[in-house]
């Protein structure tokens, strides 16, 4: 296959896409394409003309089929999520417009119209050969990282751990004797730091991550939900500062999953202060596997999405 | 920006045909770290030591193991991290690597600002005159 993306004369029709309701506060909106789903040429054409010039050019420089594919997907994958979600009308995913904030997060750059409110829309992306995944909350930040269940560490893992992740972190590690179970531990470790440091969004730098360890604790808290909500009371995953454990930044939830039977997924968002109550609240979750302007599915509550960690709602 | 790069040529030139008679440098080599640490804050900015050929060969070689890139692939200084495949912790791997290879330390926004293979061999180059000096 002959990936090559290049801006057509005259587009092709896509069908319109299907709308969607903003996820309300606390709730997170988790959609993921596995790749190897995507086969048609055709299709993949059509989402390489939703892209922005410059984002094919970044395409294009990518080495090799699978790496274009990936990178084509997780643009066609966010320009046409974001654009689902616009209640004033309907947007085209073509002329969404991206930038970085000062820190390098990328966020979608509202046009400045009178009668366009632009919606508190969050977004954070992440994507492995096999799975590119697109998180979406409203008010509040989002951080979202992705790791292939299998992946192999090249360095030895408990070196990388002694000189990457926070001292606690090190000897949780270390008295792990299975090596195969260390590794998964060390990759879910990994995927949650990775997600703080995301949903913080002021670059990786700002928050080493020696300088905090995430832990699970048992979960103390009662969960009050309604008759068919499915609440996964597994422990809850918790940041601490390294030098300050006693110190919480306790305005942060964090999701670990399993996906597919084959990724881990770490979700972190900040809690919402406007919706009040108590501290405590579950992480409302909606995922849907996707390929965009071909299907949805919703695997919330399936075999798809196993909860390892997080006070989650389904 | 280009006498930057021709004056830090010159220090290389002379650091390498220096090193083996220990002849101070430290002054030379002290004017170097201090025009740069705040220029290595800005992302993109590249600090042209002039890596040697066989420290971009190292790198390239580490790459190239911790990418599991296909033999006879195009790998070359020019090469972007990114381009190649390389996710975050592929780098922070690769980071390890060469930490390890060379026996230098790199900070945090250091290995941010790397994005070719060039600038990780530059990088090197700098931390190891650093060590020396």
């Amino acid at each position: 296959m002959n990936i090559r993306c290049f801006p057509r004369k005259f587009s092709s029709a896509l069908p319109p896409l299907v709308p969607l309701q903003l996820p309300s506060p606390m709730e997170t909106h988790l959609w993921y394409i596995l790749p190897n789903e995507v086969k048609s040429v055709a299709l993949l054409n059509q989402y390489s003309e939703l892209l922005s010039p410059c984002e094919r050019e970044n395409v294009n420089r990518m080495g090799g089929d699978q790496l274009k594919k990936r990178a084509l997907l997780a643009r066609a994958l966010v320009r046409t999520t974001i654009a689902r979600y616009q209640t004033n009308c309907q947007m085209n995913p073509r002329s969404l417009k991206f930038r970085k904030n000062i820190y390098g997060k990328p966020e979608v750059e509202w046009k400045n119209d009178d009668n366009f409110s632009p919606p508190p829309l969050h977004f954070n992306i992440s994507h492995t050969s096999s799975m590119i995944a697109c998180g979406v909350t409203v008010n509040v930040p989002i951080g979202i990282d992705v790791e292939g269940k299998q992946r192999k560490i090249k360095n030895d893992i408990i070196a990388f751990a002694q000189r990457y992740f926070s001292p606690c972190e090190v000897k949780l590690l270390t008295a792990i004797s299975d090596s195969e179970i260390q590794r998964q531990e060390f990759i879910k470790l990994w995927t949650l730091k990775e997600a703080y440091v995301k949903a913080l969004g002021k670059g990786f730098s700002a928050v080493p991550f020696k300088t905090f360890t995430i832990r699970f604790k048992a979960s103390t808290i009662r969960c009050f939900h309604l008759p068919g909500n499915s609440v996964s009371e597994a422990s809850e995953v918790i940041v601490e500062s390294s030098d300050d454990p006693k110190n919480l930044p306790n305005n942060w939830q964090f999701a670990l999953l399993e996906v597919a039977a084959s990724h881990y997924v770490a979700i972190c968002t900040e809690k919402d202060k406007i919706v009040g109550g108590e501290a405590n609240r579950p992480m409302k979750l909606t995922v849907r596997k996707t390929i965009p302007f071909v299907e949805d599915v919703c695997v919330s509550g399936t075999d798809a999405v196993l909860v390892l960690g997080g006070i989650i709602e389904q | 920006m280009a006498s930057l790069t021709g004056a830090s040529l010159n220090f290389t030139s002379l650091s390498s045909s220096f090193r083996r008679t220990q002849l101070p440098l430290r002054g030379i080599s002290n004017v170097k770290s201090v025009s740069f640490p705040s220029l290595r804050m800005q992302p993109g900015f590249r600090v042209s030591c002039m890596a040697k050929p066989e420290t971009v060969d190292k790198v390239c070689e580490i790459v190239r193991k911790q990418l599991a890139l296909p033999d006879g692939s195009s790998l070359t200084g020019e090469s972007k991290f990114a381009e190649l495949g390389a996710d975050s912790l592929d780098t922070v791997e690769i980071v390890m690597g060469l930490e390890e290879e060379f026996g230098i330390s790199v900070e945090e926004d250091s290995a941010q600002s790397i994005s070719t293979v060039q600038d990780a061999a530059d990088l090197i180059e700098m931390l190891k005159e650093k060590n020396n000096a």
